[in-house]
């Protein structure tokens, strides 16, 4: 042990003006597993690109076992025996889990045409078998749930001969339950000598499953700390650089009329099956209402139908009592609608422009932004110049462009722009996915203010610690229903899994989702 | 495909066309263009050595040379500056081109490809051509007729185009209709009918082709400068050209409808959210591409022909070359047009000046726009493929953002 296998020394990687990684230092340890911990935008992804031959360093070296080793292409990188899963899969979804593992190293027959799918199919049961991978070679990978396309990614890189793995956010898009197997398939990795490089921002994942953790910040190293001398907070301080609340502050909720009303609501798909089903719900002024549930259960055909994107089968959605259900989404916005998209880089920004004229998203036709339909770039440019001072928007350059911006910091823009509208209700799907602690923190904080100020919040989330912690009702989806609407601080994240799971929790104290009349009581 | 895919020596030139400033891309164009100039002599050389002429230029041992590419080239891009004739020719080409270039431009901004662009301004033509023909009789000749009826045939035919252009918009908003492929169909739609509305009801009984009668002197659009007289170029329509490529770019960039077109045309799930309906602005772009190229066929009817003639030279679909040129930039489309307009006269002196055959001259036009309007087109490759190194890769949860273009 304790034999360095990947040393990247004075790694300096420039885009433009902006340093992404500055004299990083990094080394990793035969058969471990070390975690590579920092904010979004920290230089992690960047760092691990340059190992990866993806990117090529201004500076430093990077050395394997030892050897002093240049990258010109990820080809040269596997050859030494790297490998890297990213984020999103780049896997041939209609193909087969074998061919999928084999693509570009396929066996051939003897005449060296054909591909020998039987040895292909040989050589990934041997590797599944190896490692103990629950993975059929035959399946097809379209059929296979993330969880399993992610090992079907791991098989192809073990297949290339890869020793050191590098895992780029893997549990981001797992279930708790994924997450686990996900770390026993570590261990046996590592049991057999492999290495994992395992990026992450999310704190008890490191804790849980690294041997060592190092933490970048602003492109450089802080420093490597052995796991088991560490905690939570020690990491987030080192992370951002100042002490973190773990813990958001929430007073007793006072709920007036009721803001945002959702009535026997029905959203179907392209092919006719109900995404959402005869929903009802009532969020009040001055209080969150939680959603929770795996992704996929109806969440975002929900949010779409109150939000004006998409037009509900059946029900009504209600403002403040009045039916908006067939308005367009710019009534909607004109009437007071802040809307925290899920997917901040497709919907809620445009990546090319620059934060001024992001500012101006579901403004445009605002009388104070753009009088007489044209844009009023003075006042637009305070406007935005007023949102990144108050959310802390970095770099604070009004003139950079979304895409330059690291998650944590578009998210801090599209969360100013749309709670700067004033609005009466605010929508937030997902509000802090992907987002580092500090930007989560923020995010949060911002959502109990509003809340406190008297607005509806509708926020939909999978992180249950989070809907448990801003939520004053939680309503649990399955398929497209509530399994049931609990008060959050009277159920364990245990009965929480299993009411996502469609199941019924023992022992759960049920509360209604609103005024109804007795037929609309909850609990189905 | 995806940029990683990529030979890195192939990923690094992509990406310094993508990372190159306006300057540097203008640097880019110019050299495009007397590489294109290079590469064209050679041609002109290898023609010259397979004809056979009584006085070639050069002869070197047994081969001769019949065509001098020094002199081609000094015909090509000296002589529409030199007698008034040519600098007319030129003009008018340009001043043609500004309007369907704006047009091609417009919706390009929006995400539309309006390859349609050729038959609004047929229409448009026609439809100015017979209402300046009807309101003649109720108008007064003189300074006032010219005051009324030129204004009413450039509306005309900006409306007519407008309308035809509305067409494809509202089968693409309605009815999911590709764009490209309706133009291109409607294109033969406006030539047939149109060629089927005068030959029949509206032909000038006088004449022998398929033409309309000539509309009455006051309503033409007057070369104004003396220098100009008896050609068909006139300085108003310029003028009007120039005023509109600024109008088009501030309608672009400075109001809210423009704010609409082009978050629409880079990303249009951002545009959902951000509350633009987006069938009411395919078919707003459509009909303002429409109205722009339905102009530029008002225009030719009373500035070129006096009158609606069968056979309208292809302005539209140059539009579509000078709107790439132009990287779909109103403002851009200004030097653009004037590449055309020197092209397109100075290729006329050569068939009157020289005896190189028009064939050749063709190739040289086509491999100058292929030249200069290439790096455009692969910085527009990296774009889509997200490659460069300007900015830094912003990652969301370790995933390397793509730009606005996946959108499901």
């Amino acid at each position: 042990m304790n034999e360095p296998v990947v040393e990247l020394d004075g790694i300096t990687k420039r885009f433009g003006d902006v340093v992404a990684n500055d004299r990083v230092e990094l080394t990793v340890d035969r058969g471990s597993v070390h975690v590579l911990l920092g904010e979004n935008g920290a230089g992690k992804t960047t760092l691990m690109n340059v190992l990866y031959g993806l990117y090529e360093p201004n500076e430093g070296e990077i050395r394997i076992d030892g050897t002093p080793r240049e990258f010109d292409s990820p080809r040269d990188a596997i050859d030494a025996g790297i490998g890297m899963i990213h984020q999103h899969f780049m896997l041939v979804d209609p193909m087969t889990v074998a061919d999928n593992v084999v693509l570009g190293n396929e066996p051939r027959s003897r005449l060296g045409f054909t591909v020998d799918r039987e040895a292909a199919r040989e050589a990934v049961t041997d590797l599944t078998a190896r490692y103990g991978f629950d993975v059929e070679p035959d399946a097809v990978v379209e059929d296979l749930s993330v969880g399993v396309q992610q090992r079907v990614e791991i098989l192809k890189a073990l297949y290339r001969g890869a020793d050191i793995l590098i895992l780029d956010e893997p549990t981001a898009v797992l279930t708790p339950q994924e997450v686990e197997e996900l770390f026993d398939i570590f261990d046996e990795l590592t049991d057999q000598g492999k290495t994992i490089i395992f990026i992450t921002h999310k704190l008890g994942e490191a804790l849980g499953v690294a041997d060592a953790i190092t933490v970048l910040r602003d492109g450089e190293t802080v420093g490597t700390v052995d796991t088991s001398t560490t905690s939570k907070r020690e990491l987030a301080e080192l992370m951002v650089g100042r002490e973190v609340l773990l813990d958001v502050e929430k007073p007793p909720s006072s709920p007036g009329d009721v803001g945002l009303e959702v009535s026997d609501l029905t959203v179907t798909d392209d092919r006719g099956v109900d995404q959402v089903s005869s929903l009802d719900f009532q969020i009040r002024e001055g209080e969150v209402f939680g959603i929770a549930g795996v992704d996929g259960n109806g969440q975002s055909e929900l949010v779409e139908a109150i939000t004006g994107l998409d037009v509900p089968d059946e029900g009504r959605v209600y403002f403040d009592g009045a039916d908006v259900t067939t308005d367009s989404r710019r009534d909607r916005i004109e009437q007071g609608m802040a809307y925290i998209p899920e997917d901040r880089q497709h919907r809620g920004l445009v990546m090319d422009f620059e934060l001024l004229q992001n500012g101006l998203l579901g403004s445009q036709h605002d009388p104070d932004f753009a009088p007489g339909g044209r844009i009023d770039w003075a006042t637009l440019r305070q406007h935005v110049e007023d949102i990144i001072a108050d959310y802390d928007v970095r770099p604070p350059n009004p003139d950079a462009t979304a895409k330059s911006l690291s998650g944590g910091n578009q998210q801090k823009l599209v969360a100013g722009r749309e709670f700067e509208r004033d609005p009466r209700v605010v929508v937030a799907s997902h509000p802090t996915r992907g987002l580092d602690v500090g930007s989560v923190e923020f995010v949060q904080e911002k959502l109990v203010e509003l809340r406190n100020e008297g607005k509806a919040v509708l926020l939909v989330s999978s992180k249950l610690d989070e809907v448990q912690q801003l939520s004053d009702r939680l309503g649990v989806m399955y398929e497209g229903a509530f399994t049931d609407v609990v008060d959050p601080d009277d159920v364990t994240e245990e009965q929480l899994g299993l009411l996502m799971a469609g199941q019924d929790a023992d022992g759960v104290t049920s509360v209604p989702a609103g005024d109804f009349e007795a037929e609309a009581e909850v609990g189905r | 495909m995806n940029a990683s895919d990529l030979p890195s020596s192939v990923r690094r030139l992509l990406g310094s066309l993508v990372d190159a400033s306006v300057r540097e891309r203008i640097a880019i164009s110019v050299a495009a263009l007397f590489a294109s100039l290079l590469v064209g002599a050679v041609v002109i050389m290898a023609a010259g050595l397979v004809a056979t002429c009584k006085e070639p230029f050069l002869a070197l041992g047994g081969s001769s040379f019949c065509y001098d590419p020094w002199e081609v080239y000094y015909q090509l891009f000296v002589s529409p500056f030199l007698n008034d004739f040519n600098t007319a020719l030129m003009l008018k080409e340009t001043t043609l081109l500004l309007f369907t270039g704006l047009a091609v431009a417009v919706a390009f901004r929006a995400g539309l490809f309006n390859i349609g662009a050729q038959g609004q301004l047929v229409f448009g033509a026609l439809g100015s051509a017979l209402a300046v023909l009807w309101g003649a009789a109720f108008v007064p000749t003189g300074v006032v007729g010219s005051l009324v009826l030129i204004p009413f045939g450039l509306v005309v035919g900006a409306v007519v185009g407008g309308l035809y252009g509305a067409v494809p918009g509202l089968l693409k908003a309605y009815a999911d209709a590709n764009e490209v492929i309706t133009t291109i169909m409607l294109n033969f739609v406006a030539t047939n009918v149109a060629f089927y509305l005068v030959s029949t009801y509206f032909k000038d009984p006088a004449s022998q082709s398929v033409e309309t009668k000539s509309v009455p002197a006051v309503a033409q659009l007057k070369p104004v400068l003396g220098r100009f007289e008896s050609t068909s170029f006139s300085v108003w329509a310029l003028l009007t050209g120039l005023a509109l490529v600024v109008v088009i770019y501030y309608l672009l960039f400075h109001t809210s409808f423009g704010y609409d077109m082009r978050i629409s045309g880079i990303q249009p799930a951002a545009a959902a959210y951000g509350g633009v309906d987006a069938e009411r602005l395919v078919v707003g772009s459509m009909v303002l591409s429409g109205a722009l190229s339905g102009l530029a066929g008002a225009v030719y009817v009373l500035m070129v022909l006096g009158r609606w003639r069968t056979g309208i030279p292809a302005v539209g679909f140059d539009g579509i070359t000078v709107s790439i040129l132009a990287s779909n930039n109103p403002l851009g489309v200004v030097p653009a047009a004037f590449l055309f307009g020197i092209l397109k006269s100075g290729s006329l002196s050569i068939s009157f000046a020289l005896g190189v055959p028009k064939q050749l001259v063709g190739v040289l036009r086509g491999l100058i726009i292929l030249f200069v309007a290439m790096p455009e087109f692969f910085r527009m490759v990296g774009l889509k493929l997200g490659v460069g190194d300007r900015q830094p890769v912003a990652t969301d949860g370790g995933r390397p953002v793509e730009g606005g273009d996946d959108d499901e």
